[in-house]
């Protein structure tokens, strides 16, 4: 983890037998979130073969303020859009997460591209990112934010 | 620990499961609220998030929980077996040209559209009437749902608990394979183990059978993650310590616990009807191909039963009937000879338990005990269980050698939407099926029947 942190890498797959799961970091709570949505997506398909075509704007209010929570929900909600829209996400860009009246707020702009079997190979298929494991907290040694999910596929 | 945990296995299975660290997920399941006897893990057990893969607990209904981790994101994953009146002989050199029209047909991979497009209306008609919908629109015979557990329909689905989410995922999806471990397999009878059942079967050696393994898509992801959440609120609200996010539960008296028992019903009933038109493209397939209505090629249902389930059901404990909620998570119900909930044809032979193996060795179809339902809560396996995870199953296996392996070696056609997905479920990845099957039949939770081999795979 230290030698990924140093590096400046994003998010690294980590292993669970029935499952997969990623690890990420960020500088920043709304970049953690940014890099565990790349994670995801880059378990789906290769990211690179994924242009920024198409655009959705994404707005989660959960009814609590745990950012675990708040994590599968924005999780859960790309993966909607990919099953509904049928459309590939490779950039995001989070908002200032912020709180009012009690609730913290995630408002991001995603873009991808509409699945094109021809052009993206299909990987792995997410059913749903689960609680089991799940991390998200920052790393008061290194000023960083971590974070950690098992997905169901 | 309210109970102890009960595990079955062989050495192997077991020194397996320990090193995995499974058994933790057996002991924190044994400390919710209301276990009764104990925490089960069947032989095919293994690391899950939550309850462990293979878990079986049965809860108080007074004092008890109801636990949506317990079920799983993929409610009612399931396996359908079919016969046909054809033998080895006449399909063994079209092969390849069948399993290329499947292929074509059936609709496979997460985020694939079905051909059937519902309304709102025609979703929550589908949820409440499960097969029975299907058949009165036109899908599969009317005999199949007798064929089905719970005859094909949960009476207690309400689709009011279903969120706008999961229904949008359910519309465009119904008759959709999947991915992951799912497959519509053609196999044969390999081996028969007991004559009297494979009579009532309606099967003999050589014999070409049809399996089925899917499950309720979108929908139950979708309804498992609402409810873990709504779970959450309630485990706090009622004062229920949770050792795992995943596990969170609720009262089975509170409404929290009524309102997910209602919306996993209605994606129960998604799943049995989700298989029953994948059955029902089948025999399409197979009527177009053989030039001969379904009928005449005997592609009758075994039977349909689901693996990922919790269910209120009637057991007696210390001598007396009583009705508790049997969680199955990844373990098959396995009833017994005589048992009124289960089909009148199969009633001298007990319930027809259908384990899928991997691509490359067997399934199994197997037989509810009396055993079972003093040792288990009526449960047994539910396949054989994952030796090598899936990233580790990618790295040392590549998908177009493991088709062409297969080929040559035994002949078996496989078909897969992605090479990698392939890779993840090959044979060595997984635990040796005969083994897992053998400790359940040594056991006595369930009794083998017969042996079947593929021939032919479809992957989503």
């Amino acid at each position: 983890m230290v030698d990924l942190k140093k590096a400046g890498k994003k998010y690294k797959c980590i292993e669970h037998l029935s499952d997969i799961g990623i690890e990420f970091y960020g500088k920043t709570l709304e970049e953690l979130f940014e890099n565990a949505a790349e994670g995801m997506f880059s378990i789906i398909c290769d990211l690179g073969m994924v242009e920024l075509l198409n655009r959705r704007n994404v707005k989660i209010v959960p009814e609590d303020t745990d950012p675990e929570n708040l994590l599968v929900l924005w999780l859960e909600k790309l993966l909607y859009l990919y099953e509904i829209d049928n459309i590939l996400f490779s950039g995001f860009k989070v908002g200032k997460i912020h709180k009012r009246n009690n609730r913290i707020i995630l408002e991001a702009e995603v873009f991808g591209q509409k699945a094109d079997p021809s052009k993206h190979n299909i990987r792995t298929i997410i059913k749903a990112p689960t609680y089991h494991m799940l991390k998200v907290e920052k790393d008061s040694r290194h000023g960083r934010w971590e974070g950690r999910v098992i997905f169901d596929v | 620990m309210r109970v102890p945990g009960i595990i079955f296995a062989d050495k192997q299975l077991l020194d397996h499961a320990v090193g995995e660290k499974t058994i933790d997920q057996v002991v924190n399941v044994a400390t919710l609220p209301g276990i009764i006897k104990a925490s089960y893990a069947m032989p095919d057990i293994h690391y899950g998030y939550g309850f462990p893969i293979g878990g079986v607990a049965a809860f108080d209904t007074d004092s008890g929980i109801i636990s949506p981790g317990g079920v799983g994101f993929d409610i009612s994953c399931g396996v359908r077996a079919m016969r046909t009146c054809l033998y080895v002989d006449d399909i063994k050199n079209r092969l390849e040209d069948i399993m290329g029209i499947l292929s074509f047909s059936i609709p496979k991979g997460l985020g694939t559209r079905g051909r059937i497009k519902l309304s709102a209306d025609q979703l929550k008609q589908l949820l409440k009437g499960g097969v029975r919908w299907a058949v009165k629109n036109g899908y599969g015979w009317e005999e199949d749902e007798y064929f089905i557990e719970e005859n094909g329909c949960m009476e207690t689905a309400n689709p009011d608990f279903v969120s706008k989410t999961a229904m949008d995922r359910g519309m465009s999806q119904v008759g959709t394979l999947g991915s992951g471990n799912h497959f519509l397999e053609i196999q044969a009878v390999d081996e028969i183990y007991d004559s009297k059942a494979a009579d009532l079967l309606g099967l003999e050696k050589d014999q070409i059978t049809i399996m089925i393994h899917s499950g309720s898509r979108g929908l139950g992801h979708q309804i498992c993650s609402d409810y873990i959440r709504v779970m959450q609120q309630a485990a706090l609200k009622y004062g229920i310590k949770l050792p795992d996010r995943q596990l969170a539960c609720a009262p089975l008296a509170s409404p929290e616990a009524r309102r997910y028992y209602g919306a996993m019903a209605c994606a129960v009933n998604y799943a049995m009807v989700n298989r029953h038109c994948l059955s029902h493209w089948t025999r399409k397939v197979f009527e177009k191909f053989f030039g001969r209505s379904s009928e005449k090629l005997g592609l009758g249902t075994i039977y349909d039963v689901s693996h990922n389930i919790a269910k209120m059901e009637q057991h007696n404990i210390d001598g007396k009937t009583r009705e508790v909620c049997v969680h199955r998570k990844g373990a098959t119900r396995s009833y017994p000879a005589g048992h009124r909930q289960i089909p009148e044809k199969y009633r001298a032979i007990g319930q027809p338990v259908i384990i899928p193996g991997d691509m490359g060795r067997y399934s199994f179809i197997l037989l509810g005990t009396e055993k079972a339902m003093s040792e288990s809560f009526g449960s047994t396996c539910h396949g054989a269980g994952r030796l090598m995870s899936r990233t580790k199953a990618r790295k040392q296996i590549q998908g177009s050698e493991l088709k062409k392996e297969l080929f040559d070696k035994k002949g078996i056609v496989v078909m897969a939407g992605s090479m990698s997905g392939l890779a993840e479920e090959a044979p060595q990845a997984y635990k040796d099926i005969s083994r897992v099957v053998d400790v359940t039949h040594f056991a006595g939770i369930s009794k083998k029947a017969v042996r079947l081999r593929p021939l032919g795979v479809l992957k989503g």
